[in-house]
Formats: structure tokens, sequence, C-alpha cells
């Protein structure tokens, strides 16, 4: 009997973290098809409509370009900093130093600093570049932000790899390079993949460094998604399908990579 | 097949000594094993060797050539590893051809080479299978097969057996021998089991705290241990060692009385192996105590007896039968080996 009590007050502890976790979602996804005098109802009683997101792909939203610039910046990110990461954690990990641990200490400190702390340098630095509003300079504060946390998580992944097959691989007569290349990053794959997806992710939701350094021809989905609070108030149905285009690429991405996830994520935690 | 020659090398790390200054010669195809405790060093001299470790100071010839500064890939080395080493995203087939792959041979001869290969492990049925597919027995043999593929000169080998149970261990014993019979190259072998050392080895080289305290061949190092150490070392069971002193040619311990050719001496250990002392009825035999156990082995049984602080055991007949605590009496056989070491020194007396 207190067993079952036990069990059911489990499943409704569950059950409500469920709801107030899904129901911001849920509520999003409900009203990106929603009329605009419906927006504010709480009633699943309402005539759906694809009207929203025909909306902000045209003017003045323009949508698009921000898809493209999202996609552009977060790819770019992922292609440039999961490499030299993963390059980097090997060395972390492998080689050992002099001052190996307070260098890592330092890579790691970069993300103890506020991100507000540092925009207005950045701001500044890029303006003197003539760099202001291009998505290679969003590339670039993505990078410095991300590659740390990359560098830091899959470094954990390599150091759970027994050394053994990396020696037999130089045994056999592979460089240190084609180690890397042929050994431990396939050995590291699901890390990798983990922390690509995290990068990507990252990437995907940076708000603050867009909405500083991105005016008209860089502006990226979240920052977009501000231009829908308006003289005219805020237009949810409108926030809600660019919401809505937001989350779905990330959700369907989670949802391919589910299982390299939670192995990366066991692989690294073990050591 | 090559000549391996270790010239003064010495490692540390840091302010630790892990092996001191020491020289070692391994002739061309020769199986020379280094056995020692863990920790001793052992390990640390292979992977000089392999080029996996640097040497603090010393040479390294192969085959007369210096080779400190090259990379392991360019010393013409085979290592089979204690974890196997393997790598398991590639298939049977693919680790046994990578160092093929690596060495640029076409892949019609890599085909041909790998199938050859297999067929001498016993693999060719699981060439398709993945290592985590494998039993420990034929992970081992995928971990030979990729050393043997490319027919190194030299074969290194660091306890490969020590992961597999004790009957398969014997078993790949036997087969490790005789590929090194039908290959003939020049082997290094480290491991910590002194049986595994006395079956394979040409030349045993023991070791402790990094040195080699004594290299020769097994039935020498058996007969004739240079110190304290190499004779509780090797043996199964190890070697009976008495604390006692010599005192007018006789050396005196509780219940122990052996007449040796010494001068007096006081702090001497008395070395001698169960299997050369004889379980007698006589109440004035070299060695008297009370039986403590009996151990059936098999083809044998193995009884200890105490006396004091001393405890001794004979290799007896598998029938022979007494009764815990009663009277028992040991004499050493016609023409046995006793050894006498310093206490102190640990250094060979007699």
């Amino acid at each position: 009997m207190r067993k079952t009590l036990s069990y059911l007050a489990e499943r409704a502890l569950l059950v409500l973290i469920s709801i107030v976790v899904l129901f911001p979602i849920a509520w999003m996804f409900l009203t990106a098809f929603k009329q605009p005098r419906d927006a504010y109802s709480l009633s699943l009683n309402f005539e759906p409509t694809l009207q929203n997101f025909v909306t902000v792909f045209s003017d003045p939203w323009n949508l698009g370009s921000m898809v493209m610039n999202s996609v552009i910046v977060a790819t770019v990110t992922v292609a440039i900093a999961v490499p030299c990461a993963a390059l980097a954690a090997y060395s972390f990990s492998r080689f050992r130093v002099k001052g190996r641990k307070f260098l890592f200490f330092l890579i790691l400190s970069t993300q103890f600093i506020p991100a507000v702390v540092i925009v207005l340098p950045f701001f500044l630095m890029f303006r003197q570049l003539d760099m202001l509003d291009t998505r290679f300079a969003l590339i670039i504060v993505n990078l410095a932000i991300v590659t740390p946390f990359v560098i830091w998580m899959i470094k954990g992944f390599i150091d759970a790899i027994p050394t053994d097959s990396e020696e037999a691989a130089m045994i056999d007569g592979a460089s240190r390079l084609r180690v890397i290349k042929d050994i431990v990053m396939p050995m590291a794959a699901p890390g990798i993949m983990t922390s690509s997806i995290f990068c990507f992710i990252l990437t995907w939701n940076e708000f603050l460094f867009a909405l500083i350094l991105s005016r008209r021809d860089a502006v990226t989905l979240p920052v977009g998604l501000v231009s829908f609070r308006t003289e005219r108030g805020d237009l949810w149905e409108l926030m809600s399908a660019a919401g809505v285009m937001i989350t779905v690429p990330i959700f369907i991405m989670a949802l391919f990579i589910q299982k390299h996830f939670t192995r990366g994520m066991t692989a690294g935690a073990v050591k | 097949m090559a000549e391996v020659r270790l010239v003064d090398i010495e490692k540390k790390y840091g302010n630790f000594l892990a092996v001191p200054k020491q020289s070692l010669t391994i002739h061309d195809g020769e199986f020379l094993v280094l056995l020692g405790p863990s920790g001793c060093g052992k390990t640390t001299t292979m992977r000089m060797i392999a080029g996996l470790e640097d040497i603090t100071s010393g040479d390294i010839m192969i085959k007369g050539e210096r080779i400190n500064d090259k990379p392991p890939k360019d010393r013409d080395i085979a290592m089979v590893f204690q974890n196997y080493g393997l790598y398991p995203h590639m298939t049977v087939r693919q680790n046994i051809e990578y160092p093929l792959k690596l060495r640029g041979m076409p892949k019609a001869d890599r085909k041909d080479r790998v199938r050859e290969t297999a067929e001498k492990v016993e693999l060719d049925a699981l060439l398709e299978r993945r290592p985590s597919e494998l039993s420990g027995g034929q992970r081992q043999r995928v971990a030979l097969a990729r050393a043997i593929v490319r027919t190194p000169s030299i074969f290194l080998m660091d306890e490969p057996l020590s992961n597999l149970d004790a009957k398969l261990r014997v078993t790949m014993r036997a087969e490790l021998k005789h590929l090194h019979h039908e290959l003939g190259v020049t082997t290094v072998y480290v491991t910590h089991d002194q049986m595994e050392a006395m079956t394979l080895a040409n030349r045993v080289a023991v070791m402790r705290e990094g040195k080699i305290v004594q290299l020769d061949t097994p039935k020498k190092i058996y007969a004739e241990p240079a110190d304290l150490f190499v004779a509780g070392f090797i043996g199964s069971p190890s070697m009976n060692l008495i604390d006692g002193a010599v005192k007018d040619g006789v050396f005196r311990a509780d219940g122990v009385e052996v007449p040796v050719d010494l001068a007096d001496h006081d702090g001497v250990v008395l070395g001698i192996r169960p299997e050369e002392l004889d379980i007698t009825q006589d109440p004035g035999a070299a060695i008297s105590g009370k039986l403590y156990a009996l151990e059936l082995t098999g083809e044998s049984t193995l009884v200890t007896l105490r006396n004091g602080p001393s405890s001794v055991c004979a290799r007896g007949h598998a029938d022979f039968e007494a009764d815990i605590d009663s009277p028992c009496h040991l004499a050493p056989k016609e023409g046995a080996r006793i050894h006498l070491f310093d206490r102190a020194t640990g250094e060979r007396l007699l």
C-alpha cells in the first residue's frame, strides 16, 4: 500500500514537472497556428491557420534571411570549433606539458566572464574593423564563446579512451596526426557528436552578442524574435511561429542523435 | 631479425629513478623475458625499446643502429599490449590489415597477407567481426596477428596473457612458444608470472627496483638464484627460506639442523626447494616440526610443517596422508642443492 502511494506520488510529481516544462512549449506551438484574435485565448477550440508562417517569411519580417544567417553562423562555428577543440582537447589529455593544468583552467575561465561585460569591447573592436553587422563577426564571437566549452567537453571523452590503441597504432606505423584521425576520433565519435550538438545549440540560441553586433544584414533568429515586439504591441502569433522555426531544427537534430547523445554523456561521465 | 642492445640506459621521472643505469644485449632470434614484481621497471624498459618512453640517458641500438630519436613507427618493431590495444571501431580484418595499410602495401597483397596470418592464429572465420564480439582469447589472437602480419625485426610483448583465464593462458603460452620457433623473431616479453618466464624464455632477466639482478637461462636461474630476492621469486611453490645461523659447519634454526660447507656466520638464510626434500619418519632428520597443512595438487601433495616461526614446505607423494599437528620430519634428498644467503644483504653465500 505504502509502495503504491509512493509510486503514485512519484508519478504525480513527474507529471507536474512535465506540465511546467512543456506548457510554454505547447503554448508556443498552439499559438503559432492561431489567428491574432485567438492569440491570448487559452481555449483549444480555435481555427488553425498557416498564415503566421507565411507572414513571418514576407515583408517586413523576412525571417528567411534570419534563418539563413542562423544556419550559416551556427554551421560554420561548429565546423571550425569542433575540429580545433578536438585537437586542443587531445593535447590537453595526452601531453604532459608544464603549466598544462593552468592553461586548461585559463581556457575554462573565459566561461566565467559575464557576456554583458565583454559585449561592449567586442562592439568597439568590430566597429573599428568595420565588421559590425556581418556574419563573420558573429562567427568569431561564437567561436570565442563555444570553443573553450567544447575543448572541456571533448577532453572528458578523450580522457576516457585508453592509450593502448593509440600506442599500438604508433607502433603499427602511424604518425601522431594519423593516430588522431584513424584511432582517437572514431573512438571519441559519440563524444564529438554530443559536443557538436551542444556547440550548435549554444550558437543557434545565442542572443546578446547577435543583438548588439547585428543590425540588418546579419540578424539571427533569436534577435529576429524581438522585432515582433512592435508599436502595435507584442505579435504573439508571429513570435510563436518564428519560435517554432527556431525550435524545430534543434528538436529534430536532438531526436536524430539521441542515441549518440546519451552514449556520449555516459562515456564522458565515467572518468 | 635483429640484435637489440641497451647501453647504459637510464629512465627518470622528475627526481624518481625508475630504471637505473644498466646495459643489456638481446641476441638475434632470442626470446628474452623481463621478469619481476609490479613496479620493478620491466614495462618501462620495454616501452623505451618501443619508443613509447624517452630515455633519460644511454643508447638503444637495433641491428647496430642507434635508434634513440626514431619514432616508434620507424623502429621496425611490433608490440602486443596487456590490454590488447585493438581498434574497437575496426573489424578483425581491418585491425590486422592496418599496419600493412600504413606501409602502403597494395590492397591485393594485403588481402592475401591478412588471410595467411589469420589462418596462422586460427582467426580466419572471424575476420568480419569487431573486437567487442570476440572472447578474451580471440582478442589476444587478433593482437598477435596484427603484430606478426608484417614480420617485424623485433616483437615486444607486455604481459600479453595476464588478462586470460588460467586454462587459456597455458594454451596461448604454447602457441607463443610455437610461433617464436616458427618465425624466429627476436622477442622481448614482460611478465610478473615466473611460470611464463620459465616456460617461454631462452634467457630471463629478473628485475628488482629497476635493476636487472640476474640474467641467465631459466634453468640456471632456478638452480642458482643470484640472491635472496631471485630465490624467493622463482619457483612455485617458492623456495623454502629459513632464517638461522651457521656454527661449526651446521646451519641451525628452530627445528632445523643442516650440515653446510660455510664458516661461522650469523644472519644466514637457508634456501631449499620443496621438491628437494623427502618426508621421513626419522626423528633425527634435518628438519622437524608439526604438520601444519596438506595440499593435494593432483600429481603431488604439498606438505607444510611448522616449528616456531619457520614454515617449511615439501613436495610429497600424491597419496601421502597424515594428521594435522602430528610430528613431521623432512630431510634434503641426496644431492639436493642447499642455498645460503646473507640475510642483511641478500647476497648468495653458497
